[in-house]
C-alpha cells in the first residue's frame, strides 16, 4: 500500500505486473483535468469520475484488488490536495458504492475472490468478475450523470420554500444557489400543472475573492428580471433586518449535518441566527460525508488564515516563516445554525442528514 | 423483598415502642423465612450470626408449613405495615446514630434480625455482603454487622451495589475463573466497563472449554440454562452487570442457540471459543485502536485536553496523539472519591506530556476555561444519547458546554444500550465502600446529549443522539 502511494514516481516497483496501466495512471492529474474541463463539476464528483476513469484503465482481476486499488488511489488523491474534505466525501461514497455492489454481484464472487490471488499471471479469464466490473463501470457512469442532474432537482425541491414577496440573502459563488434562484424566478412545469414564477428579491453579499462567480450569478438573475442588490460583506449585519430567508451553498456536508463552505458562511449563519432568519443550504447528496469537525480548527490541514507576526521579525520564533494562506479558505457552520437542506432527493433537516450519513456511509 | 429495611430492627430494638403494630409471634418468623431464602447467598459476618442461622432454621420450617395462601397474604400485609413503622423509627435512629456512634450493646438483642433481607437484587440485600468489608470500621469486628448497615431509602431501593460473596457461599457450579472474576469485580480491581467485559468473555471462554455435555443433552439446549446462567447470576451478585456485559451475554446466548444440533461437542465448543475470540478482537481490541486514532485526530497543536478521572481509552488516545508528534498539554480533574487521575497523571508525565492536576472540583470553572477540549470515555451510552459515566462527569460536561468547550466522548459500540435514561437515578450503582448509615454515594451519572459535541465509536464519529442509529446499523450487520 505504502509503495503504491508514491506510485507516481516509483514506476520501478513492479508490485502488480499486469497493472502497469494502473500504476502509470495519474489520478491527481486526471482529477485536476476533469475539474478544469468541466467548470460545473463539483469536487466530489470530479474525484468519483477520476476513480471511474482509473477503473477503466486498470486490469484488476479480483474484487478485493479492486477495492484495494480504489482505496489507494483515493488516498493518493487526498494527499495531493490541501483541503481534501469535499474530495474525500466523493471517494468515500464511491468506495461504499463499490463495496455494496460487489457484495451482492449476480454471481461468481466466489470464483474471483478466492481463486484470483495477487499475481494473475495464469490468464484465467475471471469472466464472472469481469461481468461485475463491466456492470459496475456502466453503473458508475450512470451514477455520475445522475449526480450531475442533482442541481436541477435541488432547484425543484427548493422553489417550494421561496415565496412571493420575500427577500432572499445569499453569498459566495455557489452554482447550486445561482441555479436554484434562477429556476425559481422562472415558471416550472410539473406536468400536471405549471408552477408560476416566484417573485422575490435577492440581496447578494459579494466576497471580493469570489467576485467573478458572484457577478455571473447576479448578472444572470438580473437578466431574468429578478431585483438584485449587491452589498459588501461588511454590510451583512446591517442588511439582515430586510431579509426573510438566507440560502447558501456548501462545499461539503458533515456527518452531524453542518456544512463546510467558503469562508464567511459561518459569519453569515451566526448573523442569521442572531436575527432569527432561517438559513437554508442547497447541496447535493453526494456532498454528504463522514467528516465530523467539532470546531473551526478541527481539520487535518492548517488554512494559514490566522498568522501572527510583527514588523520586527517576519520570521516567527520557532523558525517557521509566514504561513501561506490557502487560496480558497473554508469554514465550518455547525448544524444548530441551519434550518434545512435542499438536497436533490428531498428537503431535510440537519438531524436527518446525520441519520442519512450513518445509513449511507458507516 | 419482605424485609427491605433489614437494618431497622437492629437500631429499633432498644426502643420497645419502635414497632407497635408488629404481631409478636411473627417477628421471628419473618426474619427466619427471609433468612431461609437467602441462606445460601448471604455471608455470616461473625460467629454470632452463624449461630443465629442455625437456631432460626427449625422455627422457620415449622412456621412456613402451617400457613395457607390466605394466611400468607395476611401475613404479608402485616409485615408491610410493620415495615413502614420500622422505617420511620429507623430514620430517627439513623439520625441519632450519626451523632452518637452506636455501641456494641445494641447488637445483642437485634442479632436475630440482622441477617434478614430480601432478594439478591435489592439494594438492601447487599448490606450483609458489605459486612465483610474492612476499611471504614472503627468499632470492634463483632460490631461490623450493625455499623456497616447502609440505609437506603425505599425510593432508591432499585439501585444495586457490589458486594463480596465468599467463595464458599457461591453456587457449586460456578467455574473457578468466574469465581475469581467475581471477587475482582466485587472489589473493583476490575472496574472499567470494557475491561470487565473482556475479562468476562475470557472467563466464559474457559467455562465453555471445560464444559462437558451431560449424556442425553445437547450443548445448544443445556449450556445456557444449566451452566452459563449460573455464572451470570454469580457475577451479577458480585457486582451488577454493566451494559456492555449485558449486550455481550445476549450475543453469546444467541451464538449458543445457533449451534447446529448435529455438530459434535468438540466442534461446537471450538466454534464458540473462536466466536468469542473474534468478538473480543472486533468489538474491543480493534475498536479501541480505531477509536484511539480517531479521537487523537481531534487533538491539535496547542490544545489543552481536559480529562476527568482516569479511563483507559482516554489515556490511550492522549498517548497516541502524543506519539504522532502533536504538541499539547493535559489537565486532569480528579474524582475526589477515587483518585485514579493520579495514575493517569503519572503515566502521561512519564511520557513527557505536560500535565496539570487538580484533585477535586475546586476551581472547576477556571480549569475548564483554560482547557480547549474535554475527553470522556463513558461506561455506557443510552439510546437517547445520554452518557452514563463516572459521577461528576455531568458537572464537568455542563461547565464545558457553558464555556463553549468541546466535549468528546470515546466509546465502543458494545457499550451502547437500547435503554433510555433521562436522569441519573433510573440506572445507577451504590458505592459500597463510601456509603454509611447516614449517607450513600452513587457511582455514576447520566449526561444529556446536549452537553456532548461528538461521540467517537469504531463505526465512525457521530453526534451523541445518533447512538440509536448506530445500534440499528449494528443490527443490520448481524
Amino acid at each position: 500500500m505504502a509503495n503504491v502511494q508514491d506510485g507516481a514516481v516509483a514506476h520501478d516497483l513492479p508490485l502488480r505486473g499486469t497493472n502497469a496501466d494502473a500504476e502509470s495512471f495519474d489520478i491527481v492529474a486526471t482529477y485536476h483535468r476533469l475539474l478544469k474541463e468541466d467548470p460545473d463539476l463539483t469536487m466530489p464528483m470530479a474525484a468519483i469520475e477520476a476513480l471511474i476513469e482509473f477503473l477503466g484503465h486498470s486490469q484488476v482481476k479480483t474484487v478485493y484488488e479492486t477495492i484495494d486499488l480504489v482505496k489507494t488511489q483515493s488516498e493518493k488523491l487526498q494527499a495531493a490536495v490541501r483541503n481534501p474534505i469535499a474530495l474525500s466525501h466523493g471517494t468515500d461514497l464511491f468506495c461504499q458504492y463499490l463495496i455494496m455492489s460487489l457484495k451482492q454481484p449476480p454471481s461468481g464472487s466466489n470464483g474471483s475472490s478466492s481463486g484470483g490471488g495477487k499475481p494473475p499471471v495464469d490468464n484465467n479469464p475471471h469472466e464472472s468478475f469481469e461481468v461485475v466490473r463491466q456492470h459496475l463501470l456502466r453503473n458508475s457512469r450512470l451514477f455520475a450523470t445522475r449526480a450531475k442532474n442533482a442541481r436541477e432537482r435541488i432547484a425543484v425541491n427548493g422553489r417550494k420554500h421561496l415565496h412571493d414577496g420575500t427577500t432572499i440573502l445569499t453569498m459566495g459563488g455557489s452554482r447550486v444557489v445561482g441555479n436554484l434562484l434562477a429556476r425559481a424566478a422562472a415558471k416550472h412545469d410539473y406536468g400536471w400543472y405549471t408552477d408560476p414564477p416566484r417573485r422575490f428579491r435577492v440581496i447578494y453579499a459579494v466576497d471580493p475573492a469570489l467576485a467573478a462567480q458572484s457577478d455571473e450569478v447576479v448578472a444572470s438573475l438580473r437578466s431574468q428580471g429578478v431585483q438584485v442588490a449587491t452589498i459588501p460583506f461588511t454590510a451583512l449585519a446591517y442588511a439582515m433586518a430586510k431579509v426573510d430567508k438566507v440560502v447558501v451553498g456548501a462545499e461539503a456536508v458533515t456527518a452531524n449535518g453542518g456544512i463546510i463552505s467558503s469562508m464567511g458562511t459561518y459569519s453569515l449563519a451566526v448573523l442569521a441566527k442572531a436575527n432569527r432568519k432561517p438559513l437554508y443550504v442547497a447541496a447535493e447528496q453526494h456532498k454528504f460525508g463522514k467528516t465530523f469537525p467539532v470546531d473551526q480548527f478541527d481539520f487535518s490541514f492548517d488554512q494559514g488564515v490566522i498568522d501572527f507576526y510583527s514588523a520586527n521579525n517576519s520570521q516567527s520564533k520557532d523558525g517557521r516563516g509566514k504561513k501561506e494562506p490557502m487560496p480558497d479558505p473554508i469554514d465550518f457552520t455547525p448544524p444548530e445554525l441551519i434550518e434545512a437542506f435542499f438536497a436533490d432527493h428531498k428537503v431535510l433537516t440537519p438531524d436527518e442528514v446525520a441519520k442519512e450519513v450513518i445509513d449511507m456511509l458507516m | 423483598m419482605s424485609t427491605e429495611q433489614n437494618g431497622a430492627p437492629v437500631e429499633a430494638a432498644p426502643k420497645p415502642s419502635s414497632a407497635p403494630k408488629e404481631i409478636p409471634k411473627e417477628a421471628p418468623q419473618e426474619a427466619a423465612s427471609a433468612q431461609n431464602e437467602k441462606a445460601n447467598k448471604e455471608k455470616p459476618a461473625g460467629t454470632e450470626a452463624k449461630a443465629n442461622t442455625a437456631e432460626s432454621k427449625p422455627a422457620d420450617a415449622t412456621g412456613d408449613k402451617k400457613l395457607t395462601g390466605a394466611e400468607l397474604k395476611a401475613k404479608a400485609k402485616a409485615e408491610k405495615a410493620a415495615r413502614r413503622a420500622q422505617q420511620k423509627t429507623s430514620k430517627e435512629v439513623a439520625k441519632g446514630e450519626a451523632a452518637v456512634s452506636s455501641s456494641p450493646a445494641q447488637l445483642g438483642p437485634s442479632a436475630s434480625e440482622v441477617k434478614a433481607k430480601g432478594k439478591g437484587k435489592d439494594g438492601a440485600s447487599a448490606a450483609a455482603g458489605t459486612a465483610s468489608r474492612p476499611g471504614l470500621l472503627k468499632a470492634p469486628p463483632s460490631a461490623i454487622v450493625t455499623e456497616q448497615k447502609i440505609q437506603i431509602p425505599e425510593c432508591f431501593s432499585h439501585l444495586s451495589m457490589a458486594r463480596r460473596i465468599p467463595m464458599t457461599q457461591a453456587d457449586k457450579d460456578v467455574h473457578p475463573s468466574v469465581l475469581m472474576l467475581g471477587q475482582q469485580m466485587a472489589t473493583f480491581t476490575i472496574d472499567e466497563s470494557t475491561t470487565r467485559l473482556k475479562a468476562t468473555m475470557l472467563a466464559f471462554r474457559k467455562v465453555i472449554e471445560s464444559y462437558n455435555t451431560p449424556p442425553g443433552n445437547v450443548l445448544a439446549r443445556h449450556f445456557t440454562p444449566h451452566v452459563l446462567n449460573i455464572q451470570i447470576e454469580y457475577l451479577t451478585a458480585c457486582r451488577p452487570m454493566c451494559f456492555s456485559m449485558g449486550n455481550a451475554i445476549r450475543w453469546l446466548k444467541l451464538q449458543v442457540s445457533k449451534i447446529d444440533m448435529d455438530a459434535s461437542e468438540d466442534e461446537a465448543k471450538k466454534d464458540l471459543c473462536q466466536a468469542i475470540d473474534i468478538f473480543i478482537a472486533e468489538r474491543i481490541t480493534v475498536a479501541d485502536e480505531y477509536i484511539t486514532e480517531q479521537g487523537a485526530k481531534h487533538i491539535q497543536d496547542g490544545d489543552v485536553v481536559l480529562a476527568y478521572g482516569r479511563n483507559t481509552l482516554v489515556e490511550k488516545t492522549i498517548l497516541y496523539a502524543h506519539s504522532t508528534g502533536t504538541k499539547f498539554s493535559v489537565m486532569i480533574v480528579d474524582d475526589p472519591y477515587e483518585r485514579l487521575g493520579q495514575q493517569l497523571a503519572k503515566t502521561l508525565a512519564g511520557e513527557g506530556i505536560k500535565v496539570s492536576y487538580s484533585g477535586d472540583f475546586g476551581g472547576l470553572r477556571s480549569h475548564i476555561r483554560q482547557a480547549t477540549k474535554v475527553f470522556f470515555a463513558p461506561e455506557a451510552m443510552f439510546s437517547n444519547g445520554s452518557m452514563y459515566s463516572r459521577a461528576g462527569t455531568c458537572d464537568v460536561a455542563m461547565v464545558a458546554q457553558e464555556l463553549g468547550k468541546r466535549a468528546i466522548a470515546l466509546c465502543e459500540t458494545i457499550n451502547i444500550t437500547e435503554r433510555v435514561a433521562t436522569d441519573s437515578l433510573t440506572y445507577n450503582e451504590i458505592d459500597p465502600e463510601r456509603s454509611s448509615a447516614a449517607a450513600f454515594r452513587l457511582m455514576f451519572d447520566a449526561t444529556p446529549d446536549k452537553y456532548l459535541s461528538l461521540l467517537v465509536t469504531e463505526l465512525g464519529s457521530v453526534q451523541a443522539r445518533s447512538a440509536p442509529d448506530l445500534l440499528r446499523k449494528l443490527e443490520e450487520f448481524n
